[in-house]
């Protein structure tokens, strides 16, 4: 009906007005609210909302009506003002502030009585009834007309067979013993270990890991121990004086008449607090153990005393040289040693008394000695700057014997040269004074840079000579009987540091600062180049049977290369402290040595097998120590085993040479 | 309170019948040493100047306590011991040294004489009083090894080897030192150095050893022309015409290495030979069929030899510091050898102890020892630092060869 009214009244005064767009608006009518309208009982005239009010006091108004208008802030008075109104009227207690609207509100008596009902917390409404009767919707008692008339289930009144199960179960259980029917409670024991082991196993949980225990107090620890736990007075003071880290013990045991006279223990709290510390800081992992005996994975190598024989002490020193000895030779009879030395002598000894048997006065410093490895060629070949001699001893040996040599060495003097090329050495007869020494031939280079070392082939007719400064004519292969010199190499990469001969095939080594370079003279070709992986090889020497290659670098190492196996050391030894000089093998023993400026000789077992499956043994059996002394950070300087005995010859920067012998 | 010492029953025998004690057991206290036993000893026999003795048991000379022996032997002080008791040898005492020019390679001491071969080619004649009563010169290179035989009441022949491969054979007469001495003859044949000569006991054969493996054996009849003729032979300069080259009468092969150290045996009358080298092995020949009898390896090389005709047991004495160069039997005893060495000392040995008896060393112990001879009671050694040195060796007696 109303709306029926509403409907009326704008049918009435319905207006359209023009909007700013140009079109049409219409103008709606106030709406008057009546009682049943949301609004009707509010007449809040200020739309702001539930919003903090302060944020209106810097206005003149304090917001905004419904339609949009300013509603403005009331005049108020200062708090003095306040203060008299409120004396002046004496509503004044029953009015309240109204934050919206900014002003005074009295209330009505309802809502006094509300306010007083809360204040005697009773309920608010007056009107509600806390205490009205029960109305029974459902009762416990049956009824004559019941609200459902479904039959009573069977279920109510016939046995559960669930249950009989149940009661089976715990029947079987009891009659078998499982449950203790009325167990009587046990009594926790009044008297119990107290060192016992109260941690129970977890076994539950694999990860769990105990705590470790505290350690038990010992007999010091007593409030009255034996005499001879109470330190002294000495013994306080030591252990007041230490850092109490340092401390082995952290008390000092002391004596009680009685237990009754013992204090309190005053480091109860630091005591926790540590045991706290260490639980908590001390990391408890599982370690995974493996158990590998450490005995086996040391590799199975023969001890040295089964290996025996090799050099053991020294035995003999030939002394005798004013200067560093840089090389020596032992004569393939093993009775006799020729050394060069720095004191620009070279000297013959005997091997069994250290006897200097001959002595010759060289111009320069020897570098190099060989003897001829052929037997009955009595005969060695020196190195003397850019020449090389070969000397017979005469007085050692029988006229025939040094005949035999003169003839062997002087025979190229009379052979026709089939070549005219120029040569690059020239081959000397020595003057008659040199020929009362010795001298047999003289071969002298035609440049002017040192030899520095001379190597023969096995059979005693060729030889090689290298000389490191004189680029392409540095490396020349000689032969004696001939008197034929020749140059193999057109040119040489980098500085060559040693050559040597193979001892069955022909095949040259030439080893330069990193590699050793592997020439077969019969083809003509390189046929390996062995990478030594080493900075600077110092020494070289090949196995008798030739298939095995060991060098001694500046940088300590000692390498073994297996010919047949790879290109790069089959084992790199570092046992020296300081740099290599020399490398050597026995002739005919599985021995080989090395010897270094920390003035020592190792001596090592190195067994090659015909099998070619079965690598070469290496075994470092002897250290030669004491022998030699250090000289301007030079030490053993050249070592060579003897050609048929484990012995082995040293010389050093200390001009001596030794003999050790087994 | 005094404790009660251990004590254990011995009984004192002994093969000197000078001292000849009780034979009954006597209880002794077990912490006696030699010189505790030794003063029961005296004694028992009552000497007014006390005896030093040594003491055995089952052969072998008590170096501890009986007390440290007992435990050793795991007997018990239940059991009674058999001490046997020799009279103590003294130590060796140095009477003087003779200085040579060079170092000394071999020394022989025969009767009131000393030879000695040395590094400066030279073979010189001592006294013991010390003078050089003659100097031999002719070898070329130095002299390694001389032996003497003495022709009775003749004269005394002595041979010298040297590296110059030649074997020389040289007359001494004692009384007068005129021109019968000298040179008798020479032996070639030998292509390397000659280490070691040795004549047998009747002074008919020579033999040699060489560094070049071989063994020469020489008569010692003087040739009466050139045996051998070679080209190093025929330009020799000589100073006497009469002085011919020999040949060697047979050569024993068999060694793979230098010979160093030859000797006979002489209670077979001299038909066995023995021989070492550095082929490690003694090799045992006989001399009238020059075959190789019997070969003995050693793992080491062998320097020198000695034999004694009472070989009773197979030891391995080992005390000094470095090789052992030379080796010779006591003259009277069966049991005493002395040993010299090129760690310097002189050790004289009794093979019934594992540990030297005396040790006699040099001042400058770095030098060699190359030589030892005994004789007469004289202990005479050289070496390296060019002395001779002269030891008295009387009071080492032979107690045990005497009385078998």
């Amino acid at each position: 009906m109303k709306r029926k009214t509403r409907l009326e009244k704008r049918e009435e005064e319905e207006l359209v007005v023009m909007g700013p767009s140009g079109q049409f608006r219409e103008i709606w009518p106030e709406i008057d609210p009546v009682y049943d309208s949301d609004t009707s009982t509010e007449d809040v005239q200020n739309t702001v909302g539930n919003i903090p009010m302060e944020w209106y006091d810097d206005f003149p108004h304090i917001g905004y009506d419904v339609n949009g208008q300013k509603v403005m802030k009331p005049a108020i008075g200062d708090e003095l003002d306040k203060f008299l109104d409120k004396l002046d009227d004496p509503d004044s207690w029953m009015s309240v502030k109204d934050d919206l609207m900014q002003r005074d509100v009295k209330l009505t008596d309802e809502e006094l009585e509300i306010i007083r009902r809360i204040q005697m917390h009773e309920i608010p409404d007056k009107d509600y009834n806390p205490y009205e009767p029960t109305v029974e919707w459902f009762t416990s008692k049956p009824m004559v007309m019941p609200l459902t008339a479904a039959p009573e289930p069977k279920r109510r009144f016939v046995p559960s067979r669930w249950e009989a199960k149940k009661i089976m179960k715990i029947a079987r259980a009891i009659r078998e013993g499982r449950i203790l029917p009325r167990k009587t409670q046990a009594e926790p024991p009044r008297f119990y270990d107290l060192w016992t082991d109260t941690e129970q196993s977890r076994s539950d949980n694999p990860m769990h890991l105990p705590a470790p225990k505290i350690k038990l107090p010992e007999h010091d620890e007593s409030y009255n121990p034996p005499e001879e736990y109470v330190p002294t007075e000495k013994e306080k003071e030591e252990w007041e004086k230490k850092d109490p880290e340092d401390r082995d013990k952290s008390y000092l045991p002391k004596k009680y008449s009685s237990l009754r006279a013992v204090p309190a223990y005053d480091k109860f709290l630091k005591d926790r607090f540590e045991r706290c510390l260490d639980l908590y800081l001390a990391p408890r992992v599982r370690k995974n153990k493996l158990n590998i005996d450490p005995e086996s994975l040391i590799p199975k190598l023969p001890h040295p005393r089964d290996l025996q024989p090799f050099p053991i002490s020294l035995t003999l020193s030939y002394d005798g040289h004013a200067d560093r000895v840089r090389t020596f030779s032992i004569d393939p009879t093993g009775l006799w040693i020729v050394s060069g030395s720095d004191d620009r002598t070279i000297r013959m000894w005997e091997v069994t008394t250290g006897r200097c048997v001959q002595k010759w006065d060289v111009e320069d410093i020897v570098y190099s000695i060989a003897w001829c490895p052929n037997k009955d060629i009595w005969i060695f070949a020196v190195t003397l700057s850019n020449k090389v001699a070969f000397i017979s001893p005469r007085l050692m040996c029988s006229e025939e014997v040094s005949n035999f040599a003169a003839k062997y060495a002087s025979a190229g003097f009379n052979m026709q040269k089939a070549d005219k090329k120029p040569s690059v050495v020239e081959w000397v007869k020595p003057t008659e004074n040199q020929r009362q020494n010795g001298y047999i031939v003289i071969i002298s280079h035609l440049h002017d840079h040192t030899v520095k070392q001379v190597t023969w082939h096995r059979k005693g007719d060729y030889f090689a000579t290298l000389a490191p400064d004189a680029g392409t004519q540095g490396i020349l292969i000689h032969q004696l009987t001939r008197h034929h010199s020749q140059q193999p190499f057109r040119k040489i990469k980098g500085l060559v540091q040693r050559v040597i001969f193979h001892p069955i095939k022909p095949i040259f080594f030439v080893a330069t600062q990193r590699y050793v370079r592997v020439y077969n003279l019969t083809k003509q070709e390189l046929s390996k180049t062995l990478l030594s992986g080493v900075k600077w090889i110092s020494s070289i020497d090949v196995h008798p049977m030739g298939d095995n290659v060991i060098i001694g670098s500046y940088d300590k190492r000692l390498c073994w290369f297996d010919l047949d196996l790879s290109a790069r050391p089959y084992r790199t030894l570092q046992y020296h402290r300081m740099a290599t000089r020399c490398v050597a093998f026995h002739k005919r023993l599985p021995l080989l040595a090395s010897c270094s400026d920390d003035g020592t000789i190792q001596i090592f077992h190195g067994m090659v097998y015909n099998d070619l499956l079965q690598n070469p043994l290496i075994v470092p059996v002897k250290i030669l120590k004491g022998g030699h002394n250090i000289v301007n950070s030079l030490g053993v300087l050249h070592c060579e085993f003897h050609p048929s005995h484990p012995w082995i010859v040293s010389s050093g920067a200390d001009h001596k040479i030794n003999l050790w012998t087994c | 309170m005094t404790q009660v010492l251990p004590q254990i029953q011995v009984r004192f025998t002994t093969n000197q019948r000078q001292y000849i004690v009780t034979d009954s057991a006597i209880l002794v206290p077990t912490n006696l040493r030699r010189y505790g036993l030794s003063e029961i000893i005296n004694h028992l026999l009552g000497t007014e100047k006390p005896i030093p003795f040594d003491f055995m048991i089952n052969g072998e000379f008590l170096r501890s306590s009986l007390d440290e022996y007992l435990k050793i032997a795991g007997l018990s002080t239940e059991t009674t011991l058999t001490l046997e008791y020799v009279e103590s040898i003294l130590p060796p005492r140095e009477l003087s040294a003779f200085q040579h020019d060079d170092w000394i390679s071999s020394v022989k001491i025969e009767q009131s004489m000393i030879v000695t071969g040395s590094y400066d080619n030279k073979i010189r004649i001592w006294n013991t009083s010390g003078e050089c009563k003659q100097t031999f010169s002719g070898h070329d290179a130095p002299v390694k090894s001389i032996d003497l035989y003495c022709v009775q009441g003749e004269r005394t022949i002595c041979v010298s080897a040297s590296q110059d491969r030649t074997v020389r054979a040289w007359s001494i007469l004692e009384e007068d030192y005129n021109d019968r001495c000298g040179l008798m003859y020479e032996c070639r044949g030998h292509k390397g150095s000659v280490e070691c000569v040795r004549f047998d006991a009747h002074g008919n054969q020579v033999a040699s050893a060489s560094a070049d493996s071989t063994i020469n054996l020489w008569n010692t009849l003087p040739p009466d022309e050139d045996e051998l003729v070679t080209p190093e032979t025929s330009h020799i300069s000589r100073e006497k015409p009469e002085i011919y080259v020999k040949k060697p009468e047979a050569t024993l092969l068999g060694h793979t290495g230098p010979v160093q150290a030859i000797v006979y045996d002489d209670e077979y009358g001299s038909n066995r030979l023995y021989s070492g080298g550095w082929d490690h092995s003694v090799r045992m020949w006989d001399v009238e069929s020059r075959v190789n009898v019997d070969t003995k390896n050693s793992d080491k090389v062998i320097l020198c030899i000695a034999y004694s005709d009472v070989n009773l047991t197979k030891i391995t004495l080992s005390s000094h510091q470095n090789w052992v160069s030379s080796l010779t039997w006591s003259p009277v005893s069966a049991y005493i050898l002395a040993s010299a060495s090129y760690d310097g000392t002189l050790k004289i040995w009794d093979i019934r102890s594992k540990t030297p008896l005396y040790t006699l060393s040099q001042r400058d112990n770095s030098k060699k020892l190359f030589c030892v001879d005994w004789n007469n009671g004289i202990i005479v050694s050289g070496g390296e630092d060019c002395q001779l040195r002269v030891y008295s060796g009387d009071k080492i007696h032979g107690e045990s060869v005497s009385s078998e």
